[in-house]
């Protein structure tokens, strides 16, 4: 049965783990002195002392984190952040209601962005600081992280990395989890501060550079400003944030190997290529549709275009302009684009590049198969035949994942919301962008949703976020059976 | 350490458990997906789906350094070919598994190394000594032997009429004033312990016990055994194991040799001028009667079947065979087997792995033994010049629970460990160590 006492000794201490980083906030609140001191130590104190507490009773575990623990203990993990990541909002009313403030949390630790706040300037920087900070860690995951760092995680690791990370090509970078999980929490770190100094350079204040630089990393979309991207209004800034968002949504594994000076496995990986030809094709198709129907000039069209489809398909879901001022065709464009989602192995979420270029080759494989029905026809992927079980997972994944979204669009537009508006909301949060289309566009927000809605919203993130099944596998009937 | 292991069968399996416990970084190759998926899945260890012996493969996983490479294969062929490759592409060190006792003669070791094989191992070999070498310690489940035979690690099996059942270990010191021998471990159920002076021992534990040679029969007494000489011998199988057994046993004494396959029984008999060769199934308790099993000392079975190995011993056992021998290669088999009355188990995965385990630990290791039925390992150093265990008696240095020094030898003369014995350089020492304890003993012996 369940080994309830390694599944609550693993929960504290994350828990300490998170508690940890909120006392980053700490010097961000003393600095800027805006009123937000108590409830951010408060905040910390409680989940300090909660984690503290658990890791101590469930001190004598028998260390065995099977399968379903494994699952347990990720799913859990990613909720008891979000209940007390939401403390220093909830603790000093900065937001009022806890379903607000729980949502604001999980949307930013699945890297979603889909936020209540009407206007984020008005929050003071130590919250909007952690606000950012949320999404960062998520990006790269909490277990991944904890993975890295703590080395008390060191039996079952794999089952709780194969857990987080399911995607269908796992890639070691070295033959120990705990190295593997480093390396790409240190890659992941360099880009962030990389990133954060180009901002810096091209003006933006310090604050906003590490802001942003976290939120865009991660694939997140938290901005520190209401008009998001919108804002900093140069070019460079955009261009910036526009490649490494392109960057976010890549396979950190390729990052790696170009460190190393291995670009042939770069430039053969057919999924980086197919990523990189489907965002070039659509940058271009939306160029030309703005620039010849709708007579934007011609860089800004191309700089609007790159950066709204490469924020959508990364599942990011920063804004530079209104795309729902641009016309019934590219709204449409824009909404189909919610569905793809980053590659394996990246931070962003969606169904994910690989999974559909894999459905692509096998529906063509199907269409040879018509005509030869004898053939032995493989379906390959960078050279390698993927066997059938990954086919089926494939399969399964994608039929569940617009299973999901009808469903769940159904009881959105249960609650008055339009097909656009209920639609899009459940793409941008399944998907884990964030803003969609109507009444959740980029100029809008989710604040409007009854508090069902909101915890509703909040569920479909959690199970965008680890891509579906370790989340479902909690809800069957198997997993509690013997 | 990195470790690059060739083969994810038994062998390879096996060791990538044992060595993804401790501080290395492993990377199994096999070409069959069936066989790397439940080790991507439990261990923390890189698969790479593949043959070994492709030569772009061997550059992806040796990489940059790789200290060890093991080739366990299921084929020969394939393992040297493998050892030889990754040899030429930098390992630093290769290991071979090999099926034939003609490449372990003197002359062609050396070929081989000047080939790039460190190192042949043969399993079956190696399983056919150790029932070779229990044969004449016919009163002990399983042995070990350091410096020479000057000292000896013996499990005993208490059985119900051994004197020192029920007794605390600290009375029984007490009563027997020796310092030839000492208890070093008793495993007891699933588990092993390291004994304290309260410690009580029980009927059908497991004790560890190291020895030196005057020790030994007053240590057999204290576990109600004796040693009885072998003379009449059936063996159950004629795999590799067995064969070996019955070609250095045949000329002493009187064996037999129960085989299913026809073939295999006239070839048998052509290579076995002095074993009587009965073809027949082995489960077959008929048989086994018939051809007077009740009157057989020792009786071993080491047909290629668990389960059948198992059942016959329990058979062998109950018609009253002196000594039961099974070679049992499922895992999770060998607690129920030993439980159930069978007097050794051995596992030729596991006795390879001793030996190849040897090359990965400190080069002030000198012999490793893995024990069947527990995770234990039991290891003899060379003590270094400067380490921390010369620092002072071993009850104040610190030494860690689940470890512990069981004796050793200093110029040629044995002794055995209590808390009061200093440790000198120079000396070799017999340690034995549960797996978690491991690292941090090890630190002792830098």
């Amino acid at each position: 049965m369940l080994n309830g006492k390694i599944i609550g000794r693993v929960l504290g201490i994350l828990l300490i783990l998170e508690g940890i980083c909120m006392l980053t906030i700490i010097p961000v609140s003393l600095y800027y002195a805006e009123g937000d001191f108590l409830p951010v130590v408060i905040s910390t104190f409680i989940t300090l002392a909660v984690g503290v507490l658990m890791s101590q009773l469930f001190r004598d575990h028998n260390s065995t984190i099977g399968k379903r623990e494994g699952y347990l203990i990720v799913t859990g993990s990613w909720l008891i952040f979000s209940l007390f990541g939401s403390l220093p909002f909830t603790i000093g009313n900065a937001i009022p209601s806890y379903t607000d403030a729980f949502f604001e949390t999980i949307s930013g630790f699945t890297t979603t962005g889909a936020s209540i706040l009407t206007d984020p300037e008005s929050m003071s920087h130590g919250l909007l600081y952690w606000r950012s900070m949320t999404q960062w860690l998520g990006g790269m995951g909490i277990i991944v992280l904890s993975l890295a760092i703590l080395p008390i995680l060191k039996i079952g690791s794999m089952q709780l990395f194969s857990a987080e990370v399911p995607g269908p090509t796992p890639d070691k970078l070295h033959p120990k989890i705990r190295e593997t999980a480093k390396r790409l929490w240190l890659i992941y770190l360099g880009f962030t501060l990389t990133e954060a100094l180009l901002l810096k350079l091209g003006g933006m204040s310090f604050f906003d550079a590490i802001c942003h630089s976290f939120t865009t990393m991660a694939t997140g979309g938290y901005s520190t400003k209401t008009a998001s991207i919108a804002a900093f209004n140069t070019p460079y800034i955009h261009y910036v944030i526009t490649v490494f968002m392109v960057i976010a949504g890549t396979n950190f594994s390729l990052a790696y190997f170009g460190l190393h000076g291995r670009f042939r496995k770069i430039f053969t990986n057919e999924e980086f290529l197919f990523y990189i030809s489907l965002l070039l094709a659509f940058i271009i198709g939306v160029t030309a549709v703005l620039y010849f129907s709708q007579g934007h000039p011609l860089e800004e069209s191309f700089r609007n275009a790159a950066f709204q489809v490469v924020s959508i398909v990364t599942t990011t879901g920063y804004a530079t302009s209104d795309y729902c001022s641009w016309g019934p065709f590219l709204i449409l464009v824009i909404f189909i684009l919610m569905f793809t989602g980053g590659s394996a192995g990246s931070t962003g979420g969606g169904i994910k590049m690989v999974r559909l270029l894999l459905l692509a080759k096998n529906s063509r494989q199907e269409l040879s198969r018509l005509i030869h029905p004898n053939a032995v026809i493989p379906v390959r992927l960078n050279h390698k035949v993927v066997p059938q079980n990954m086919l089926y997972n494939v399969l399964a994944f994608i039929v569940f994942y617009f299973l999901i979204t009808g469903i769940s669009a159904m009881i959105i537009s249960a609650m008055g919301y339009d097909l656009a508006s209920s639609f899009s909301s459940v793409a941008a949060t399944l998907g884990n962008i964030g803003p969609g289309l109507g009444e959740v566009g980029p100029t809008m927000n989710y604040a409007h949703f009854p508090d069902f809605g909101k915890w509703f919203l909040s569920f479909l993130m959690l199970l965008g976020r680890l891509e579906l099944f370790t989340v479902l596998v909690l809800l069957t009937r198997w997993f509690y059976k013997n | 350490m990195r470790i690059v292991i060739a083969g994810a069968g038994e062998v390879g399996t096996h060791l990538a458990k044992m060595l993804s416990n401790e501080q290395h970084d492993i990377v199994i190759i096999d070409p069959e997906e069936s066989r790397l998926k439940p080790i991507d899945s439990s261990l923390d260890v890189m698969t790479c789906l593949g043959s070994a012996t492709s030569v772009n493969l061997l550059k992806d996983t040796l990489g940059k350094k790789t200290d060890l490479f093991i080739a366990v294969a299921h084929l020969e062929d394939t393992n040297i070919t493998a050892a030889i490759l990754a040899k030429r592409l930098g390992a630093v060190k290769t290991i071979a598994r090999i099926d034939n006792r003609e490449y372990l003669e003197h002359t062609t070791r050396e070929f081989f190394k000047s080939m790039g094989i460190d190192s042949l191992i043969y399993p079956e070999l190696i399983a056919a000594k150790e029932v070779m070498g229990l044969l004449h310690e016919t009163g002990t489940t399983e042995f070990m032997e350091f410096s020479g035979g000057m000292l000896s690690l013996y499990v005993q099996k208490l059985e119900e009429n051994a004197p020192v059942v029920n007794k605390k270990l600290r009375d029984v010191t007490r009563e027997h004033k020796n310092t030839n021998y000492r208890a070093v471990a008793i495993k007891r159920d699933e588990e092993t312990i390291i004994p304290r002076g309260d410690e009580v021992f029980m009927e059908g534990d497991l004790v560890y016990v190291v020895s030196t040679r005057e020790g030994i029969q007053e240590m057999m007494k204290f576990s109600g055994k004796e040693n009885f000489i072998a003379k009449r011998i059936m063996i159950l199988g004629g795999s590799r194991i067995g064969k070996r057994v019955a070609q250095s046993l045949q000329k002493e004494c009187s064996v037999k040799m129960i085989e299913i396959d026809a073939d295999k029984c006239e070839e048998l008999a052509d290579e076995l001028e002095n074993t009587l060769i009965i073809h027949g199934d082995g489960r077959d308790a008929n048989l086994l009667l018939q051809e007077g099993i009740a009157q057989k000392d020792v009786f071993v079975a080491v047909t290629g079947n668990s389960e059948t190995n198992i059942l016959a011993c329990l058979l062998a056992n109950k018609l009253g065979v002196k000594k039961t021998i099974a070679e049992v290669e499922n895992v999770e088999y060998i607690n129920l087997a030993e439980n159930s009355g069978i007097d050794t188990i051995i596992n030729k995965k596991l006795s390879a792995a001793s030996r190849i385990f040897r090359h990965t630990t400190n080069p002030n290791v000198t012999q490793v033994k893995c024990m069947t039925g527990t995770d234990a390992e039991v290891l003899e150093y060379r003590v270094p010049e400067g380490s921390k265990i010369v620092k002072g008696k071993l009850r104040d240095i610190n030494f860690p629970k689940g470890s512990i020094v069981g004796g050793g030898t200093r110029d040629g003369i044995p002794f055995i460990a209590t808390g009061d014995t200093i440790i000198k350089p120079n000396d070799k020492v017999v340690v034995f160590t549960l797996p978690y304890a491991l690292e941090k003993m090890s630190k002792f012996f830098l």
